[in-house]
């Protein structure tokens, strides 16, 4: 028998046993779906991740930290010995820990490591406010702008190099300082306030630290940054301004304090840093040196493998459901072996071989496997276009990210595997089927 | 020509041996129509699986036009079947949930027919059979007679050298019996192969050339024209 009447011969018993196929071709889908929604999920988490390495990370450098748990490394439940060098820092969730820094000394020995191109450090300022004459104040934050960073910009341009006090302004400041508009804002001067530690000594009442120990600077906006479509949540209001300036910055608001000239983490270049091979290299020479380096790999790394977690467990759930639906398998093409045992008798009868006959049954279970695959993947697709806008915008993931990414060859290829278990689970039946004796098959009394 | 020679056949083994059928002797001329007549039980069935390949003997060889099945391969016999042979069954054995142009194109599709010419053969079938208006019905949909006339048309639409009917008309009532017998001596005629029916209605066993009598697993008469001395005149020679 060819192959594509096989094919052909195997659907139609199938069509004949409607019912039966579509609740066995069921559980299959369940786990499609799954499957199905998790790959889809997975994708789009690993783009959203890349996204936010590709702008804001540069490959060919290293974060470089003193201090494990900066990284997300280390053990919290352990209490950690004291050093000189630490100093307060706030985290995310606005606890406030002391992490052991980076200071002057500590950026000199790295400097020296063979391989290093250069060093920057990593700074960011809390800025007491940012403001214009007659308008009102605002809380800001100033950052370093990372040289190889290409944010989008509406208007303006980043001035190459940015030096000095310039300042790249986020597009929401523009309304709220009284701007008619964002052209009219580039070229304009901001005022940035800065806070300087209490004096040590005189006691002082709350407002009057407040008042006497600001600094004042002007800073000329050169760029007005988009809306950025993905960004270290948390970092979509930074401004930006030159290394010198953040610097200076910093150095005001942490005068005579343990954050004075010492830095939670810093950049450190690696010279032909594309090669992963020198990057791996000063890696390693760093951690000579009683340091942590972290590539951009590795922070990939990190940040995949929570979503991987999360995955896995989907994932399980898809392979339960998938290896329950083998059994429904199993048992279904029992039942067909059995039903069709006369069709099977005179099929050998009229000269059908073994081997075809076991195949008729295998591409019976393969149609079982592909009606499922395609079923599942078919609803979690449909489904999951039509909710994934509102899926998206409730994970607040930002424009330009997409939570669900199908990818049509992946879809393809896991429906594939379901067709081949489904195969695999009809090798038993089939052979029944193969063996069969066609006299005992057409026996009528 | 068929023949068959010093066939034996059991089941069984020690106490529970059964000799289903013993020593038979006998040849079929190419293009015979010839009869396998004897009560229930005598080993007709038996006998014609051997025949035909589908069961193996325990003694004894059947030769099929100086071929000796037992030296081919079961691949071979398959071929064999699916190019040279057809069956006809009491029981029609008709998919029901097919339609009668699937049911038709099942030989075909077996024996690797190009696809080509399979409409035009599995029509020429069902005209023969008088059902080419049926062609796209259900199985299912169809009288008994009809049924039989389908699983005909099923046995010709390869053009074998040997057709095996095995009581073709024993679940028909006897008008439409009588039908179907004339349909198939008529085919037989025209196609020209050779016709085995087996069946325990003397008059439809008087149609044939030869008549093979059976009891209890052996030949106990041979009538019409064969080469062959009779089965029970070798059987005492050997004793
Ligand atoms: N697989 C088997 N095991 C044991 N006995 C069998 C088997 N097949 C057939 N027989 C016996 O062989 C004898 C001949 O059977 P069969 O050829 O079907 O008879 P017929 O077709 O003449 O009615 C019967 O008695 C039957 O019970
Ligand atoms: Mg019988």
């Amino acid at each position: 028998m060819f192959l594509s009447d096989q094919i052909r011969r195997a659907g139609r018993s199938l069509r004949s046993a409607k019912a039966r196929t579509l609740l066995t071709a069921m559980a299959i889908a369940v786990g499609a779906f799954a499957l199905t929604l998790t790959l889809a999920a997975s994708n789009g988490a690993q783009s959203f991740v890349n996204n936010i390495i590709a702008k804001n990370f540069d490959p060919t450098e290293l974060i470089v930290v003193a201090d494990q748990t900066v990284l997300g490394g280390g053990d919290a439940s352990k209490p950690t010995e004291y050093s000189g060098n630490f100093g307060s820092s706030v985290s995310n969730s606005g606890a406030v820990t002391q992490v052991k820094r980076l200071t002057d000394d500590d950026i000199k020995k790295v400097k020296a490591v063979p391989g290093v191109e250069s060093v920057r450090e990593d700074i960011t300022a809390n800025l007491q406010y940012i403001t214009r004459p007659d308008q009102k104040k605002f809380v800001g934050t100033m950052q370093s702008f990372p040289p190889f960073q290409q944010p989008d910009l509406i208007a303006g341009s980043i001035p190459k190099p940015l030096i000095g006090k310039q300042v790249l302004l986020p597009e929401a400041y523009i309304a709220a300082l009284g701007f008619p508009s964002v052209e009219a804002a580039v070229g304009k001067t901001i005022t940035v306030g800065v806070q300087k530690p209490p004096a040590t000594g005189a006691p002082q009442t709350f407002s009057q630290a407040i008042v006497q120990d600001s600094v004042v600077q002007e800073f000329t906006i050169a760029a007005i940054l988009k809306k950025p479509t993905t960004s270290q949540p948390g970092t979509e209001l930074y401004l930006f301004t030159s290394q010198e300036a953040a610097h200076e910055l910093n150095d005001i608001s942490t005068l005579g304090t343990a954050n004075y000239r010492a830095y939670t983490d810093i950049f450190v270049k690696v010279a032909d840093g594309n090669n992963a091979q020198n990057i791996t290299a000063v890696q390693n020479k760093i951690k000579d040196i009683g340091f942590y380096a972290q590539s951009v790999k590795d922070t990939q790394a990190f940040l995949t493998q929570i979503i991987s977690v999360l995955q896995g467990i989907v994932i399980a759930f898809g392979l339960i459901a998938v290896l329950a639906s083998i059994f429904g398998i199993v048992n279904t093409m029992y039942i067909s072996v059995l039903q069709r045992t006369r069709e099977i008798g005179l099929m050998k009868a009229l000269g059908m071989r073994k081997r075809d006959i076991g195949r008729l049954f295998r591409f019976e279970a393969a149609w079982i496997g592909l009606l499922g695959g395609a079923i599942g993947a078919g609803l979690a697709f449909g489904l999951g276009t039509a909710l994934n806008p509102w899926i998206t915008a409730k994970v607040n993931l930002g424009a330009g990210n997409s939570l669900l990414i199908f990818q049509p060859l992946q879809i393809g290829i896991l429906i594939l595997i379901l067709v081949i278990i489904s195969i695999l689970a009809g090798w038993l039946p089939s052979r029944k089927a193969a063996k069969l004796d066609p006299i005992e098959a057409l026996r009528t009394e | 020509m068929i023949e068959l020679k010093d066939i034996t056949k059991t089941y069984g083994k020690g106490d529970s041996l059964f000799t289903a059928l013993y020593k038979i002797d006998v040849a079929i001329p190419t293009t015979t129509t010839a009869a396998i007549i004897g009560k229930s039980g005598s080993g007709k069935s038996t006998m014609m699986h051997i025949m035909s390949g589908l069961d193996r003997p325990s003694e004894g060889d059947v030769i099929i036009n100086d071929k000796a099945l037992s030296e081919l391969k079961p691949r071979q016999i398959d071929k064999f079947r699916s190019t040279e042979m057809s069956f006809i069954f009491q029981a029609f054995f008709v998919e029901a949930n097919q339609t009668c142009y699937q049911n038709v194109m099942l030989p075909l599709e077996i024996a690797k027919v190009g696809r080509r010419n399979r409409r035009k053969r599995v029509l020429e079938a069902l005209s023969a059979v008088d059902l080419e208006e049926k062609i796209d019905a259900q199985a299912s949909k169809l009288s008994g007679g009809q049924k039989q006339r389908l699983a005909i048309a099923r046995a010709i639409v390869n053009k074998p050298k040997i057709i095996f009917a095995d009581e073709p008309t024993g679940n028909l009532d006897s008008t439409t019996g009588e039908l179907i017998i004339k349909l198939l001596f008529n085919l037989h005629k025209s196609i020209g192969a050779t016709l085995v029916i087996v069946t325990h209605d003397e008059e439809l066993a008087a149609r044939c050339s030869m008549r093979i009598y059976m009891k209890d697993g052996e030949i106990t008469r041979i009538e019409g024209k064969s080469k062959q001395p009779t089965a029970t005149s070798k059987k005492t020679r050997r004793v």
